[in-house]
Formats: C-alpha cells, sequence, structure tokens
C-alpha cells in the first residue's frame, strides 16, 4: 500500500489515530537504538561526504576569497571577486542562457520519459523487447560522442538533416550560425541522451503502483487518461519531483555535450554557465574569481532546489 | 490494511477485453515511432563505423557504406592496449558500483525511515553534492587525493565517486513507498534495525539496486577527466582514456574513433540487456497490498 | 529467484571484504617508487595520435645502448597540460616529456639542456629553441607550419594551372582568383575554409604585410599596426558563404570535414594534415600548393612537442642522456622519418615511408617554405614563450571568439582588434 505521496515521509498510526507530530507511534524504545542504526546507515555516505565534498569545497571557498593563479601565492582579497561577479555581464548572459536551457530542458525529458516508460510498462505495446534497448542505447554514450553525432547530422553545411531538407526543396537552416537553432540542437540531444535515465526511475515507480488500484477504476468505468491522471501521476508523484529536481541540478550543469556540439557557439552566445566558469577561471588562471562563480551558482541551485521541494509539498499536503 | 494473501503477481492478461487490439496497435505504434526517432542517430554512427575513413565526409551524404570496411574497429584494436584498459575500467567500474549500492541503500533507507533533525540535514547535505559542477572541485578534489595518498591509484578513482545523490534518493524515494507496518512488525518480532534493513527491506528493492547498478557502472564507465589526472601508470589507464588519445590536437582520425567508442560502448550494453531484465520483468508491490 | 537472506547478508559481507582488500593492494602496488638509487628506468610522458614508432623504436636502442629502459607513456591531448599541472602539484613529474607547451607552474624544475642544444654535430635551428637566461629548457621535437591544400581533381577538371615551387608563389588575389573559376567551373561550393585558430590566421595577415599581434618593449600587446587592421578586415569579408563558409569563424564547423567532402577548392591548415589525408582522403586527389603571398612571403611556424628533461631526484643524469640520445643526429633522422615529422635539425636528408607520393611532395614543399619564410613566421610562437617565460600564462583563445564576432556581422574590426588587445592584455595582468 502507498501511503505517502509526499515528498516528505508522515508517519500513519495502524490504528488510524492522527499522527502525531513528533514521529513516534511504536512503542517508545531506547533512544540509542534509532540513533545508532541510522548513524551506521549514513556512516559511508557521511564520511565521504566530509572527506570529498566538505574539505575541496572549503578549499574552493578559501580560493574564491583570493586572487590565486593556480601557482604561487594566494592573496586575500576579501570580498572582490563577488563584487566583479555581481557586476560582470558575461556572467550574467551566461545565466540566462542557462536558465532557458534548463527550462526547454526539463519538461521536454520529464515527458519523454515519462512517457517512454508508460509505453514500456504498459501491456498493450508489443516489441518492447527491442525499443527498452532502444531507448537506453543513448545514454550510454559519452558526451564527446554524443555531440559529434549531432554535431554531424544537424551540420549547417554538409549535415543530415539540412541534406534531407534541401533534397525536399527547403532551404537549409543555419544550425550552427544562429544561436537559437544551434540551442535546440543542443536541447534535442540532451533530451535524447537523457530519457533513458529518467525512463528507468520511472519504470521502477510505475511498476510499484498496485495493479489494484487500476482494477478498482476500470470498475467505476475510467478510461486510460482518467486513470492516468487520477491514480498514476499522484502515486509517482515522489518519484516525479525528484526527477525534476535531479534533471534541473544536472541540465544547470551543462558542460561537455554542449561543448561537444557548439563550443559554446557562435562565438560566445551560447556559452552556459559551466563553461563560463571554467573559461574565466581555468583557461585564464583566476582560480579565485572562478571559484566565486562556482559558489553563487550553488547558492542559485540551492534556491531552485528549496523552491522546488515547497512547491512539491504544497501540492502533496 | 490486511497484507494481502495475493501472491507477488503476473499482471492478469484481461483476454478478451472490448478495444484490447485497437488499443494494441495504437500503443505499439507510438512507441515504435519513438524509438525510430532515438534510434536513428544511433544506426547513423553505427553504420558510419564501417565505413572507410575516406568516405566518412563523401558528399553527398550517405546512410548506409558503400564499402563496408571493419578498418576503423582492427585499427583501435591495436592503438592501446585495449584488454588491460578494459580490465583496469571493469575493476573500477564493479568496485565502485558495489560501494555506491552499499552506501546509497543504507543512507537512502536511512532517510525514509527515520525522522531525526540530523538526517534531514544530511539529506540536504547530501544533495549539497550535486550543486557543485565537477571542473570547479576538480583542482581541490586533486589536492585531498594527494594529501590522503590515494594519487596513482585505481582506488583514488573508485572512492572519490561512491557518493550519489541520485542513488541515495533513488532508494529514499522506494523506501518512502513500503509501508510502515513491515518495519513495525519486523521490531515486534525482535529484529535489530540493521538486520531488518539487511534481511527485509533490501531484497524489497532489488528493481532499484539493479537500476542504480546499471547507472553507477555507466558512469563509472565513461569517466575520463578524473582517471586521466590520477593515474600515471600506463598499466593502470582505463578505456576512456585509451579512447581519447585517438583525438589528435590538431586532427581526429574519424574512423578510429568511431570503432573505439563502439568497442568501449559494448561491455555497457552487455551489462544493460543482463540487468534491464530483471529490472522490467520485477513485479515489485512492495510486499503489501490493500 | 529467491537468494536466502542469510546466504545474501554474508555474500554481501565477503564481497565488502574483498572489495576493500582488493583496493588496497591497488593503492599499495602502485605508490611511486621513491628510490634514488634505482636508475634502470625513466619515463617518457608524450601525446600522440598517430602510431608513432618512433619513440618506441629509439628506446629500445637507447636500453641496448645503456641499459636504461624507457618508459613511454602516451596520453591523450585533451587534458594532458591538466594532468602536467596537477602531477607537479603532487610532485610526480615524469623523468622526460614532449610536452604541448611549457607551465610556469614547473618550468623552475626544467633542466638545463644547453649541451644538447649547442652541440655542433646536431645543427639545432637555434632560433627555436626555448632559451632563457641562456639555459635551454626544452628542445622542440619536430617544426609545424601552416600552409595551403588545395582539390587537385577539382583544378585538374577545370583546367587551371598553380605553382609549386614557394619561390615562384602566387598573391592571394590570383589565388583567390584561380580558386574562383575552378568553383563556378565544377560547381564546387566554396573556394577555401581556413582552420579556425589564432595560430593560423598569423600567415594571413603576416603575408599582407602587418606584423599581427606582437609584443611591445614594456611586455605587453602593443596596439597592432593599419595593415594588421585591414587584413583582418579583408578576411572577416571574404566569409560570405560564397568563398569561404560563415560556419567555419563564425560557428566553428569544422573546416577539415568540409575539405574532405570534395565538396571545397583549397583549405588552409597546417603540415599536420598529410599524414591523415596520405590515409583519409581517398575520393579525390589533393596536393600542398605554396602559401600565397601578398607581397610578404610568410606562414605560421610553430613547434610540434617541446621535448623537456626533468629534475627528478636520482634520475636527472639518466634523463639527460635520454634526450641527448634523442637529438643525436642519426637517431634523430630515424626518429623524424618513423614519424613524419618536419626536422629541427639542420641539413638532414631524410626519406619518409610515406606511401603516396602527394604526401611526400608535401613534406618537400613544406621543408622549401620554412626555409624562404620571412622571419615574422616564427614571431607567434616566440611571444607565447616569452610570456611563459615571464610567469604569465595568455590563453589566446579569445581571438577566436573576437574573430567569430566580427564574421557573424555583431562588431566592426576596430572593436575586435580593440578587444582582442585588451583581453590579451588583461591576462598578462
Amino acid at each position: 500500500m502507498v501511503d505517502s505521496v509526499q515528498a516528505e515521509p508522515r508517519s500513519v498510526s495502524a490504528a488510524g489515530e492522527p499522527a502525531p507530530t513528533r514521529s513516534r507511534w511504536w512503542p517508545k524504545r531506547k533512544l540509542n537504538s534509532y540513533t545508532v542504526a541510522p548513524l551506521l546507515m549514513i556512516s559511508i555516505n557521511l564520511v565521504l561526504f566530509l572527506l570529498f565534498f566538505i574539505w575541496p569545497a572549503v578549499i574552493g571557498l578559501n580560493y574564491s576569497f583570493t586572487s590565486y593563479t593556480g601557482v604561487g601565492p594566494a592573496p586575500y582579497v576579501g570580498l572582490d571577486n563577488y563584487e566583479r561577479l555581481v557586476s560582470d555581464s558575461a556572467f550574467y548572459a551566461a545565466l540566462w542562457r542557462t536558465l532557458i536551457y534548463t527550462g526547454a530542458v526539463v519538461p521536454l525529458t520529464f515527458v519523454a520519459s515519462l512517457g517512454t516508460a508508460y509505453l514500456l510498462v504498459s501491456q498493450h505495446s508489443k516489441g518492447k523487447t527491442v525499443t527498452r534497448v532502444v531507448f537506453f542505447m543513448p545514454w550510454l554514450i559519452s558526451p564527446i560522442i554524443a555531440g559529434v553525432i549531432w554535431r554531424w547530422l544537424f551540420g549547417e553545411n554538409f549535415g543530415l538533416v539540412n541534406f534531407v531538407i534541401t533534397e525536399l526543396g527547403g532551404k537549409a537552416l543555419p544550425w550552427q550560425s544562429n544561436a537559437n537553432l544551434s540551442l535546440i540542437v543542443v536541447v534535442i540531444a540532451a533530451t535524447w541522451m537523457g530519457t533513458a535515465f529518467n525512463m528507468l526511475l520511472f519504470v521502477a515507480a510505475l511498476k510499484n503502483v498496485p495493479t489494484s488500484y487500476y482494477e478498482a477504476a476500470d470498475l467505476d468505468g475510467a478510461n486510460a487518461w482518467q486513470k492516468f491522471r487520477r491514480i498514476t501521476l499522484p502515486a509517482i508523484a515522489p518519484t516525479s519531483f525528484i526527477v525534476v529536481l535531479l534533471s534541473t541540478l544536472h541540465t544547470m550543469k551543462e558542460y561537455g555535450l554542449i561543448f561537444a556540439i557548439n563550443a559554446g557557439g557562435p562565438g560566445t552566445e551560447n556559452n552556459l554557465i559551466v563553461q563560463y566558469i571554467y573559461t574565466t577561471g581555468f583557461r585564464k588562471a583566476q582560480i579565485g574569481y572562478a571559484s566565486a562563480a562556482s559558489f553563487v551558482l550553488l547558492l542559485i541551485l540551492v534556491i531552485i532546489a528549496v523552491v522546488q521541494l515547497l512547491a512539491s509539498r504544497r501540492k502533496g499536503s | 490494511m490486511a497484507v494481502a494473501s495475493k501472491p507477488p503477481a503476473l499482471r492478469r492478461r484481461k483476454v478478451g477485453k472490448k478495444g484490447d487490439v485497437p488499443r494494441s496497435i495504437g500503443t505499439s505504434s507510438i512507441m515504435w515511432l519513438l524509438a525510430v526517432v532515438y534510434g536513428l542517430p544511433l544506426i547513423w554512427f553505427l553504420l558510419s563505423s564501417f565505413k572507410p575513413a575516406g568516405d566518412l565526409f563523401s558528399y553527398p551524404l550517405t546512410v548506409f557504406p558503400k564499402h563496408w570496411t571493419v578498418s576503423g574497429y582492427t585499427q583501435a584494436w591495436t592503438k592501446f592496449d585495449v584488454a588491460q584498459y578494459f580490465v583496469n575500467t571493469l575493476i573500477v567500474a564493479v568496485s565502485a558500483t558495489l560501494l555506491t549500492i552499499v552506501a546509497s541503500a543504507a543512507a537512502g533507507y536511512a532517510l525514509a525511515k527515520y525522522n531525526s533533525w540530523w538526517l534531514k540535514i544530511f539529506a540536504g547535505c547530501i544533495l549539497l553534492t550535486t550543486m557543485l559542477p565537477g571542473e570547479t572541485i576538480l583542482a581541490p578534489l586533486f589536492v585531498v587525493i594527494r594529501n590522503i595518498g590515494l594519487y596513482n591509484s585505481l582506488a583514488g578513482v573508485v572512492v572519490p565517486a561512491v557518493i550519489t545523490a541520485t542513488g541515495t534518493f533513488m532508494f529514499r524515494q522506494f523506501f518512502v513507498t513500503v509501508p510502515n507496518d513491515l518495519l513495525e512488525a519486523a521490531r515486534i518480532d525482535g529484529s535489530s534495525e540493521l538486520s531488518t534493513f539487511i534481511r527485509i527491506m533490501l531484497p524489497l528493492a532489488r528493481p532499484i539496486v539493479l537500476t542504480l547498478a546499471i547507472f553507477s557502472f555507466q558512469w563509472r564507465w565513461n569517466d575520463f577527466l578524473w582517471p586521466l589526472i590520477i593515474l600515471n601508470d600506463p598499466n593502470q589507464f582505463t578505456l576512456q582514456i585509451g579512447v581519447a588519445s585517438i583525438v589528435g590536437a590538431q586532427n581526429v582520425n574519424w574512423s578510429v574513433l568511431l570503432g573505439a567508442s563502439v568497442l568501449s560502448m559494448l561491455p555497457l550494453i552487455a551489462i544493460y540487456l543482463v540487468f534491464q531484465k530483471y529490472v522490467m520483468s520485477a513485479d515489485i508491490n512492495a510486499g503489501l497490498k490493500d | 529467484m529467491a537468494i536466502s537472506a542469510t546466504v545474501r547478508r554474508g555474500r554481501l559481507r565477503w564481497l565488502s571484504v574483498g572489495v576493500i582488500a582488493a583496493l588496497t593492494l591497488g593503492a599499495c602496488s602502485s605508490g611511486d617508487s621513491d628510490d634514488s638509487a634505482d636508475v634502470k628506468n625513466i619515463t617518457f610522458w608524450y601525446s600522440t595520435s598517430a602510431q608513432d614508432q618512433g619513440y618506441i623504436d629509439l628506446a629500445k636502442d637507447f636500453q641496448a645502448k645503456t641499459g636504461i629502459s624507457v618508459e613511454i607513456v602516451n596520453l591523450p591531448n585533451d587534458g594532458y597540460q591538466d594532468k602536467l599541472k596537477q602531477a607537479a602539484q603532487a610532485n610526480a613529474l615524469p623523468d622526460t616529456a614532449s610536452v604541448p607547451s611549457l607551465d610556469t607552474l614547473w618550468v623552475n624544475q626544467l633542466q638545463d639542456l644547453s649541451s644538447i642544444a649547442n652541440n655542433a654535430t646536431n645543427n639545432i635551428n637555434k632560433d627555436l629553441i626555448t632559451a632563457q637566461d641562456s639555459k635551454v629548457l626544452a628542445i622542440p621535437s619536430d617544426v609545424t607550419a601552416a600552409g595551403l591544400y588545395i582539390n587537385k581533381s577539382l583544378f585538374d577538371k577545370a583546367k587551371v594551372a598553380y605553382p609549386t615551387d614557394p619561390s615562384q608563389t602566387w598573391t592571394w588575389d590570383e589565388f583567390l582568383a584561380a580558386a574562383d573559376k575552378v568553383r563556378t567551373a565544377t560547381k564546387a561550393k566554396y573556394d577555401l575554409v581556413y582552420d579556425r585558430s589564432p595560430a593560423r590566421i598569423r600567415p594571413w595577415i603576416y603575408s599582407h604585410g602587418g606584423k599581427g599581434f606582437q609584443l611591445g618593449a614594456d611586455g605587453k600587446f602593443a596596439t597592432p599596426d593599419a595593415a594588421t587592421v585591414q587584413a583582418i578586415d579583408s578576411f572577416a569579408k571574404l566569409n560570405n558563404d560564397v568563398i569561404m563558409p560563415k560556419s567555419v569563424w563564425g560557428a566553428g564547423a569544422d573546416p577539415n570535414a568540409l575539405f574532405k567532402s570534395g565538396q571545397v577548392v583549397a583549405y588552409f591548415s597546417g603540415v599536420w594534415q598529410v599524414a591523415d589525408f596520405a590515409e583519409g582522403i581517398t575520393n579525390f586527389e589533393w596536393a600542398s600548393a605554396p602559401t600565397p603571398a601578398q607581397p610578404v612571403h610568410a606562414t605560421d611556424i610553430n613547434l610540434g612537442g617541446k621535448v623537456v628533461a626533468f629534475s627528478n631526484k636520482g634520475k636527472v643524469d639518466a634523463a639527460k642522456q635520454w634526450v641527448d640520445f634523442i637529438f643525436e643526429r642519426t637517431n634523430y633522422t630515424k626518429l623524424a622519418q618513423a614519424n613524419g615529422y618536419l626536422p629541427i635539425e639542420k641539413g638532414l636528408t631524410l626519406t619518409y615511408p610515406f606511401k603516396k607520393q602527394a604526401a611526400l611532395d608535401a613534406f618537400a614543399l613544406y621543408t622549401k617554405e620554412i626555409e624562404s619564410a620571412d622571419p615574422i613566421s616564427a614571431s607567434g610562437q616566440a611571444n607565447q614563450t616569452k610570456l611563459l617565460l615571464a610567469g604569465k600564462s595568455v590563453d589566446d583563445a579569445l581571438v577566436k571568439d573576437e574573430m567569430g564576432k566580427l564574421v557573424n556581422g555583431q562588431q566592426d574590426t576596430q572593436k575586435t582588434v580593440d578587444n582582442i588587445i585588451a583581453g590579451l592584455n588583461q591576462q598578462i595582468g
């Protein structure tokens, strides 16, 4: 039985009493058992977290207050880097472009992965053995290779797509010279690559929905769409939430794929935020500045995550 | 909310239900259409790997090779020590995957089933790890690895990669849907928390375990920059380092690169084919039903 | 499919133990050997995507002669520079290497190679070595030069002639006129594609009489002369989708692929394409043509890998010996032939193992071009080296971005040039 459809676990008492604010409905035991056990369970992640995230992050944060160039001393400059960042138009341009990109990719990937998952789980579709492999393959490819494939497909001069368009009598589109068209190509490529991952998450979630619900709905005479909206969607809401959240975070950090497809071009019009950080910081040896930009990005992502969490909590309750 | 007596069911085929056949045709055709859209770039990529180098850029463009050749593959095979790199990558991928599953399952379960303020904070911390781009954290992370002494070893490639927010939350979201009644029943039976987790909860999560295994394997298999920086001894290089060495400073030997890329993808496909059977066919109604 | 829970738990336990054991072993067995008394082997890092047997064969000869074995490690180009940086920070630099460029981070750990560079029998081209305060820090393994390729089949089809001797080269105007003729006669798509790189634009500027982006007396980039601005302007105007496609300099399209499609009359790139073209172009005939001059006959002379020896404890002598061995005349001849290098040593007679005549002709042409090129041709790489030795790492990729904006009509030529100078100088600090 699925007893919770929110992002947070809520305790429900077996006897149907309203849940107490503190989550204890079982006979009170020694406090230890419920501190030691979970502590032990998170121990591996905790140690790794401290060692391989906090420690480097602190080092990085330190750099952000200096004008470190990667070699030699790291002179302290206080909030200089952050001030420079706030007035850097290239940073905002990159940030805005990244937001647009994310706004396009996340919904598209959500629909595509939920759709394919639904089709793969449904009893009505035949030939799933082959299609489930086909849907999964794009995700296996490394971003560099995917970049090459899509660059060739949408090449402006000798790409397959323009070739087909011209053969059919149309005019070749400037897939590389036009910043927006170029971004569209990346959006398509990113959706193509990212579908399988979310699809598997949705498949696991869809399979977890009890058939009894559907049977009950059938008895009530509900059609497929109603079943989907009223039963499936709410039942997979925890997974949906995590899919949207992780997709958003992952897409905001996009670098490899877009670099492989158009190198942030034409010119610098499709520079996304991580490429900006990489070029300013690591190429131009302004490690301090790049670290500051990274932490601003961290802050933005935290805000996005909190917003999504609040939104889903409100929807869930 | 009685414990169900229904066996982990096969979905009963409702044979002869009204509207079944048009339904099948409709759903199947949509699925096949999508499969074609997704598969076309791949097919083209695969076919291109069988074209000789001179034909790759010929105009007008061809989808099918005019002359089929495996020279790309044979050259890729001799370009670098494929067998050794393959073994190294396998070691990295398998050990990282095992550790990742253990760590993520345990942490995900803890986050789902226990309510403490510090667990909630920890959940936020785990999520935080996805918010710093890898390229940013590369140099400081290297400093840490060097100080610990894991430089130039496969362990240095594996250990930092074990923590994953995705994996932890996958398990968390799953365990959230497992009714607490099960946990309560186990407690009443006198089972300790850890043994409940290992004996009862973890087996329930098998599809998630296998899904995460597929993910983790792919992530480690396609890792490039970090193994390159950490490893000095060419006997420890991974497959992606070998593939990348085909890309020259000024030009690329495309047919060899395509061949090498396809070769390096084959093990991933094999893993997926083996595991997805369990993921797709598992009927996981979490043990308890209405 | 039920595995008994106890068995499963047991398995899990053993699995974790086994994995941890394996990792520990792995960590232990691959630690760097710190034994300073062991000079039996040294490491040599380099990066190549070709089937270079040159260094491997030399290493065998070296071991036969001195008993020291050289471990040759081929690293991918992408990330090689980063790896050297990190290796320097981990005190794990190789003993010797062929590096794409020096890095301020470890330049102070290089040995002085002047005895090898000044050795008269080697006859190394002194203009191209990296020296600082009479210390020679690096000796290039080979020389590279920019140059023009033409689609010979198209030229032959249109019955248009082209020069084959650099001393009787054509002007850019003559070349473009010829390419135009070929294009219209054969219905090709473009006259020319041009590599999108800051180094490649230099020959264009130099050959039109400009001095390009040079360092002033104050160590910063000086405002370029009018001829340079004029040259950049005329280059941008050529990107009109008739003569040259906008998509290359404007959006990063791959000119190499475009030329290989057989739809473009000519391609301005460099000597490193020869080996690739020899194998990779089978649908038409190609040839190297002399770089046009208008009026200056210049190209961009650059360096291939720079061979360096690090001062790693206990390996100092062995490292120097290996580098000495590489540049010894007969050995270097073997190396240059096997790897298809344009030689850094003067007066060698090389027989390259290329099977295609076009490749052999191309190499002969390039050798002549380098000899007769205007001295300004090497100034681009000299500037970069000067800056590096002064501790400044300058990345000139912004030239590509600014020129891209110019080609796309987003800014005018003067602004482009101003932005480039400002951007470069900002990195100097």
